[in-house]
């Protein structure tokens, strides 16, 4: 009940004047994002962080909360309208949404992602709820040896599930948390990989690192290619045709319950979860409908369920954030460093030391759902309008709002250099297949992993027994050596399959 | 392809072993009481066996047998010299930023870039960067009261 009463004082917060602007502004600022091809919700919320610096926490988080559903939203209309995911989570919905668009169902899709994603929203607000109070409660209970072998298991996951090469995911995440040593030691105070500069010192600019990899990286990658190359035609709904049939509704219904619930599971887990929720999702739909061979060819359910698993495992990523403190996805990650940069600390004491952070960003999601809601429905046209800028004028503006963004940080020309430097690296990075994800999500919890390593160690008296001997410690472990295991296990076996047919065919 | 990926290998070797020496200079200390190299001195070593085991799969693939190496892309014809200068003008930016002033150096980035992508109608290369260095302007300095470099123009 006290957790019903403290969300209405978060409806209270949320549903002010200026917290409505605020949260009315990301979620139009995040689909527009979300739209554009390539720039996702972690290019989005990094290039964004500098407009919230004159904000309050409060205001400032929900804008940056509507910027990263507002970019999920957005995701979903270019995977429909043009066959190209705006972020990796609505790569399952251009299977079928595209078939729908080429069929000339476009607005039925889009309407049934967003009413879907309304519900997921709505579902996973009451899941926060109930389960975010109880989670913290117990997460009072973790001590330096969990915390580490959470976070351990975190990046075990999440280069596990990012697609690319474990082992290059898995060194990218070194590389972020050697990164993250630089400036001053968390423990003894000394200074560490500064190379006698002042700009070392408090440590490396995260947000320069995060625009730097994703936003302009992203824009050299799409500079490097012909131009004429990259103009799509884009299939543009008119509002008539926006409405989806009480039939495609009734399809829905089932879809969209059911991805909601398995998007909330999926978003408490370690890793991607907008990405494994949406597979998971479209696998369970295709697995128990009656018509799997629709599948593919513009099922209806197939949009339904993988974009209401999206919104939802958007939201419940929120709760390791808020209760934890810890990230299990870049998005959430770079909230986690927008949370820091505004004097917010997310953890186990955040529900009481910042109810007002807490409950009103919540509230503020079930807020921005809606808004979404009425956005998406009669002005997807006009969002799908930008997808006609060119992108010799949008590159550009991009790149240009990247230099300003960075330079408003600290005033300073150097954190331009560095963003331009991880610009360059993150740009390579790709080229030669590298995730820059596991990088970032490093950077970001690398302090955190480092002082719970050695606080532990300290706690033991030098002893590494102590990771094992606690139960919850242990269970994270062991889930970490399996992600590590089962996957080199697989790729032997995989090998050996290979090798034997080799041989077969040579004899 | 190999080479390439011979070369990041040995390029991350070789940054392992940097962390790892230049964490020697810092107090190491011992597990009960770690000192501030310890943890990247950790780092580094594993960081050089994540690099000798990358480099030990390709030098061990058999040819036709598909490793757990993602696939890297290559940069389109010509379009690699057009990225650079993309990224030269923006270096230049920065570089100009203090001196120049705000709305000055935007002005003459989004010129540049626009150029440099290939628009050509003098109106579109005048007016675009126009407009957005004087609505750049407004939105950061007179909006959100953010200060940004006056240089030349005093603006």
């Amino acid at each position: 009940m006290e957790s019903i009463q403290q969300l209405f004082n978060g409806f209270g917060i949320a549903a002010t004047l200026a917290n409505f602007l605020y949260c009315l502004l990301g979620a139009v600022a995040g689909t527009m994002v979300g739209i554009l091809p390539g720039l996702g919700p972690i290019a989005g919320i990094a290039l964004l962080i500098p407009v919230t610096f004159g904000l309050n926490p409060t205001s400032a988080i929900i804008m940056l909360c509507g910027i990263y559903y507002g970019a999920m939203y957005g995701g979903s209309t270019t995977s429909i309208l043009l066959n190209v995911p705006g972020e990796t989570a609505s790569v399952i919905t251009c299977i079928d949404g595209y078939q729908m668009a080429r069929k000339g169902k476009a607005g039925p899709a889009l309407a049934i992602c967003a009413i879907g994603s309304f519900i997921a929203g709505t579902l996973g607000l009451f899941g926060m709820v109930f389960l975010a109070p109880p989670l913290a409660q117990a997460a009072l209970a973790f001590g330096p040896p969990e915390y580490f072998s959470l976070m351990l298991c975190g990046f075990i996951v999440l280069s596990n599930v990012t697609g690319g090469s474990l082992i290059k995911s898995l060194m990218m995440a070194v590389a972020g948390l050697i990164i993250g040593t630089a400036g001053l030691d968390p423990v003894t105070g000394e200074y560490r990989f500064t190379f006698d500069t002042t700009y070392l010192l408090s440590g490396i600019e995260f947000v320069a690192v995060a625009i730097g990899l994703f936003g302009i990286a992203e824009v050299l990658a799409n500079v490097d290619q012909p131009l004429d190359q990259l103009e799509q035609s884009v299939i543009v709904p008119r509002f008539r045709d926006l409405y989806p049939s009480l039939r495609d509704l009734k399809a829905s219904v089932g879809a969209m319950l059911r991805g909601a619930g398995i998007g909330f599971g999926v978003g408490l887990v370690p890793g991607p979860a907008p990405v494994i929720a949406t597979y998971a999702s479209y696998m369970t739909e295709k697995k128990i409908s009656d018509h799997p061979e629709d599948f593919g060819k513009g099922a209806i359910e197939g949009v339904a369920g993988p974009e209401s698993a999206n919104n939802a495992a958007c939201q419940s990523a929120f709760i390791p954030l808020f209760v934890l403190g810890i990230p299990f996805a870049p998005p959430t990650a770079i909230l986690l460093g927008a949370l820091m940069i505004h004097g917010v600390v997310p953890g186990p004491m955040m529900i009481t030391e910042h109810p007002d952070v807490f409950w009103g960003v919540i509230a503020s999601m079930y807020i921005g759902n809606f808004i979404l809601l009425l956005l998406n429905l009669p002005f997807v046209p006009f969002f799908a309008s930008i997808l006609r800028i060119p992108k010799k004028i949008l590159l550009p503006l991009v790149m240009l709002f990247c230099l300003t963004g960075m330079y408003t940080v600290n005033n300073s020309v150097s954190d331009i250099w560095l963003m331009l430097l991880m610009g360059a690296l993150g740009y390579l990075m790709r080229k030669r297949a590298f995730d820059a994800a596991p990088l970032l999500l490093a950077l970001v919890i690398g302090p955190k992993m480092e002082v719970a390593f050695r606080q532990s160690l300290m706690l033991s008296h030098g002893n590494f027994g102590v990771f094992f001997e606690r139960p919850v410690s242990l269970v994270f472990l062991v889930a970490t050596i399996l992600f590590l295991v089962l996957p080199a296990f697989r790729f032997m076996i995989g090998r050996l399959g290979a090798g034997a047919r080799n041989d077969g065919v040579a004899g | 392809m190999k080479r390439a990926e011979l070369i990041e290998g040995v390029v991350i070797f070789l940054c392992g072993g940097l962390t790892a020496v230049l964490s020697l200079r810092m107090p190491v200390g011992t597990f009960r009481m770690a000192g501030s190299g310890l943890f990247p001195l950790s780092l580094g070593i594993i960081m050089m066996l994540l690099a000798l085991l990358y480099v030990g799969d390709l030098l061990l693939r058999r040819k036709g047998v598909q490793g757990y190496s993602g696939k890297a892309a290559a940069a389109a014809p010509g379009g690699a010299v057009q990225m650079l200068l993309f990224f030269g003008a923006s270096a230049l930016a920065a570089l100009g930023l203090n001196t120049l002033g705000y709305p000055l150096t935007a002005f003459l980035l989004m010129l540049l870039l626009l150029w440099i992508l290939g628009l050509r109608r003098p109106v579109l290369l005048v007016i675009l960067p126009l407009l957005t260095a004087v609505g750049s302007y407004l939105l950061f300095v007179q909006f959100l009261k953010i200060p940004l470099p006056k240089g030349l123009i005093g603006l």
